[in-house]
């Protein structure tokens, strides 16, 4: 099978990731942090060493700025619920994902409220503007993603960060579709909060996100439980990363995420971003010479897009074209990829569109084939 | 008495103290806390440091590893 649906979860995985993740059943069967006999220490120390390297790839301050959660979606969830309070105000953008309007318009119901910015694909400062705009007296929180999951359109997050700085507004980052594509540097950017995917672009397996944030403090718990520390107390602990990893972790998948981190360390951010963003300008220039496809954005470039591209074929809904490229052995995401505020911006909500998604592994054979098939279809 | 056991908040510290510690020449090593050495708190890690352990526990300090008490190693049973 062509795998072109890596903004859901990328694949394959690496090698080395599957052997971290084989490894870590095999030898690290203890419980981290919990005992302090030789195996469960050393399975503390695996999880430990992912802390460092996930510190050092994001430049965090410290591996207790890294808390693993289960996804990324979780890790949102951690800040947005932890933080906001009745008669807060939130202001997020036009292209979020379901993992932040769910939950704010959960928030909502319980008295906080929240503006969508409008994001100006190919314009930095009239988005920024559009967030400044956006801005009340009892804005409490700035939240948005690095880029679209469905357009692939980045947003300025370095300058919103800084305009909440200058407000004095934290600022909370979904890098679902951003970690491992493009360099984020926490402490530089000013970033408050950053949530991360393990099995996107960090290729980790499923099962893997991380919230990494020095302010972890402020926050009220959404899960107490187990930490392995100051046990005697009933109350949740204060210090990070403990206050919000109760239970027993992921210890396999970490490990894995871990081999994860050290293959895109090893290859580089800008080369894996050049490798895919190639292969998305040279499908839309393919597939913009198709008199039948439907393309929404501009051309994908390395300072508004991430390499992503979603299009359709006319006549068609995109559930169809999306079956028949898997009866050829080619799979891609229909539909509105749990972001129906991103579909209604560009106006394919009835529709939905079809999302092509590179990763490291993917070459221009595969690209190829994909246009081969959608030929087929559209001679149909 | 050589105060060789610095007791810290998780086991995440313990391993980042004695990180810090390694690179600055100060050999360390993580272990359990006994239980009557934590001050109540339950379930503890700290830091072992068979010598220097005056500097290192300044070294710890010094890097905004809150150190939460001290006592002396004993041998096993």
């Amino acid at each position: 099978m062509i795998y072109l649906d890596n903004a859901a979860t990328t694949y394959p995985k690496p090698l080395e990731v599957m052997n971290a993740v084989q490894i870590a059943v095999r030898k690290y069967g203890a419980n981290p942090g919990r005992s302090g006999h030789r195996m469960s220490m050393d399975s503390a120390m695996e999880i430990y060493d992912c802390r460092k390297r996930a510190a050092r790839f994001f430049n965090a301050s410290g591996p207790e700025n890294v808390v693993f959660t289960l996804n990324c979606t979780h890790a949102l969830n951690i800040v947005l619920k932890g933080l906001l309070k009745p008669g807060d105000h939130v202001v997020t953008s036009c292209l979020e994902h379901n993992a932040v309007m769910r939950p704010l318009q959960n928030l909502s119901d319980k008295g906080i409220s929240y503006t969508c910015a409008k994001v100006f694909p190919g314009d930095h400062t009239a988005t920024v503007n559009a967030f400044r705009d956006a801005l009340r007296e009892n804005t409490k929180l700035i939240v948005c993603t690095v880029a679209s999951n469905v357009w692939g359109i980045r947003l300025p997050v370095e300058r919103i960060a800084a305009l909440g700085t200058e407000y004095g507004i934290p600022m909370l980052v979904d890098a679902a579709q951003g970690a491992g594509v493009v360099p984020i540097d926490v402490q530089d950017s000013g970033i408050a909060y950053l949530c991360v995917a393990g099995h996107k672009g960090l290729y980790g397996p499923m099962g893997t996100g991380m919230l990494i944030t020095e302010k972890g403090e402020q926050l009220d718990t959404i899960v107490e439980g187990g930490t392995g520390t100051d046990s005697i107390r009933l109350t949740q602990p204060d210090t990070l990363p403990e206050r919000f990893e109760s239970g027993t972790p992921n210890m396999p998948g970490i490990a894995g995420l871990n081999a994860g981190l050290s293959f895109v360390e090893h290859k580089g951010v800008t080369t894996i971003f050049r490798h895919e963003m190639e292969l998305m300008q040279k499908l839309y220039d393919k597939l913009s010479q198709m008199d039948t496809i439907e393309l929404y954005t501009q051309r994908p470039d390395e300072c508004y897009y991430v390499p992503l591209v979603s299009f359709n074929v006319q006549g068609k809904d995109s559930e169809t074209v999306a079956a028949y490229l898997n009866q050829n052995e080619i799979a891609v995401r229909p539909g509105l990829h749990c972001a129906p505020a991103a579909h209604q911006f560009l106006g394919t909500l009835e529709r939905g569109a079809v999302r092509v998604c590179p990763s490291a592994f993917t070459n221009s054979n595969d690209i190829g084939a994909l246009l081969a098939v959608l030929l087929k279809i559209i001679v149909k | 008495m050589d105060q060789n056991m610095i007791i810290v908040s998780s086991i995440t510290m313990a391993m980042k103290g004695r990180d810090i510690l390694f690179n600055q020449g100060i050999r360390a090593y993580v272990e359990r806390t006994p239980q009557r050495y934590n001050g109540g708190r339950g379930c503890s890690y700290s830091i072992y440091v068979p010598s220097r352990s005056d500097e290192a526990a300044m070294v710890i300090n010094d890097n905004g590893i809150k150190i939460l008490g001290r006592y002396e190693k004993e041998n096993a049973l």
